[in-house]
């Protein structure tokens, strides 16, 4: 499967193109979409886990994408990094409007799941690898929290229901995993 | 309130970056953002930590015509009226798309949880790929749960089978109550890494013959959940 392929090359021309859609064009902005739409649906389908909303936040970041590509600064990080930036908040912001009514009982079991394929595209980046190594470092559960809330967009109270634990000991958590992976990643 | 203390502000922009923050916080972040270049490069910094996490969500090729939304939103068009944002899960339409078909059964492992013996389970998928039944093997047990409940007709009911590998009929492990749970020790086969299990859709009562009639609504197969 050419997924990792597809998805996970460094995309050398996006810097360009974002500079072209910060100049006007649209044409470059569909390019970005082009290469970047089947990657940037899935991190917000894994936030909102309907297709439906999922393109509603694909389009809010599109729009966002347009209005702000002259702020992508190619010296302070990767442009796929700044598009997933933009739409994950695009979704975060839509969970938070309908006050994150997930049920608790819904698909998230499948959350903390993921297929075997994503470690493999987790590690198809130097970045990536890093992380990984320093997410292996934490506690189990300090771990979850974390991919659970950025990855599936789970909010405090759901990761502790998730994880079966009271909820300030889940904030206390998730900043302690915060701050171990800084140091880790530093 | 932004916090001044330089770890605290360094907190809250990591939290921001996860997501965890409250709508209010968030957006308080996002304004202070705007005239604090501290805070912006706080959460730039957070943001290049975290990004290859984004990796861990499947690509999904998004609707056909999402493009055409996007433009005609660009030229200040009124965008076509999205569909509506939740989807009718009546029991019908769900089957309707997958009864004929076997459901997409596709194995979802747990990654990084660090464990001396992997467990064996499996996540059943619906057709749109969302989880529907956690299937878990302990020791000579296994226990199913449902992820995502739907509803049954009156005259039908769910019934759970194993298929060991090399054998060449399913056992039946039961029927699955209505509340979606069930704990079974099979008495003849034990769970083993890529044993499949299915969900088929029967009359009252289970199965009159001893092997599935009806269709195969989800199948997956057992496999060892990989640690870190």
């Amino acid at each position: 499967m050419a997924t990792s392929d597809l998805t996970m090359r460094a995309d050398d021309d996006l810097p360009r193109l974002l500079a072209a859609v910060a100049n006007g064009d649209q044409a470059a902005l569909r390019s970005v979409y082009e290469r970047q739409s089947v990657r940037l649906f899935g991190v917000a389908n894994a936030i909102l886990r309907d297709r439906d909303v999922a393109a509603d936040a694909v389009q809010d970041a599109f729009l966002k994408i347009s209005r702000r590509a002259g702020q992508f600064d190619p010296a302070r990080g990767h442009a796929e990094a700044w598009l997933a930036g933009i739409v994950r908040h695009a979704a975060l912001d839509i969970i938070r409007a309908r006050g994150r009514e997930m049920p608790t009982d819904d698909p998230a079991l499948g959350d903390v799941a993921v297929a075997p394929e994503a470690e493999e595209r987790l590690a198809a980046s130097a970045e990536g690898r890093r992380l990984r190594d320093c997410l292996a470092g934490l506690e189990p559960k300090n771990r979850e929290g974390i991919i659970l809330a950025f990855v599936h967009g789970l909010s405090h109270p759901q990761v502790a229901e998730r994880l079966g634990t009271p909820l300030g000991t889940v904030k206390s958590w998730i900043r302690r995993g915060l701050l171990a992976l800084r140091e880790c990643l530093a | 309130m932004i916090p001044t203390d330089p770890a605290e502000r360094d907190a809250m922009a990591g939290e921001y970056v996860l997501g965890t923050l409250d709508t209010h916080d968030a957006r308080e972040v996002e304004r202070a953002m705007a005239s604090d270049p501290d805070l912006r490069a706080a959460v730039e910094a957070w943001e290049a930590r975290l990004a290859p996490l984004t990796a861990l969500a499947l690509p999904e090729a998004p609707p056909p015509g999402l493009w055409d939304r996007i433009e005609a939103a660009l030229k200040g068009e009124r965008p076509a009226a999205p569909p509506p944002a939740v989807k009718p899960s009546g029991f019908w339409r769900f089957w309707a798309l997958g009864a004929s078909v076997v459901a997409a059964g596709l194995a979802v492992f747990l990654v990084m949880r660090p464990v001396p013996q992997p467990p064996l389970m499996t996540v059943l998928l619906t057709q749109q790929d969302q989880p529907a039944w956690l299937v878990e093997a302990d020791g000579g047990a296994l226990r199913l749960a449902a992820l995502n409940p739907q509803p049954l007709p009156p005259d039908r009911v769910m019934q759970l089978w194993a298929l060991p590998q090399g054998a060449t009929a399913p056992t039946s492990l039961g029927l699955i109550p209505p509340q979606g749970r069930l704990t079974v020790t099979p008495a003849t086969i034990r769970p083993e890494p890529g044993m499949l299990i299915e969900i088929t859709l029967e009359p009252p009562g289970g199965s009159p013959t001893g092997r599935p009639t009806g269709p195969i609504l989800f199948i997956g197969r057992l496999l060892p959940a990989r640690g870190a």
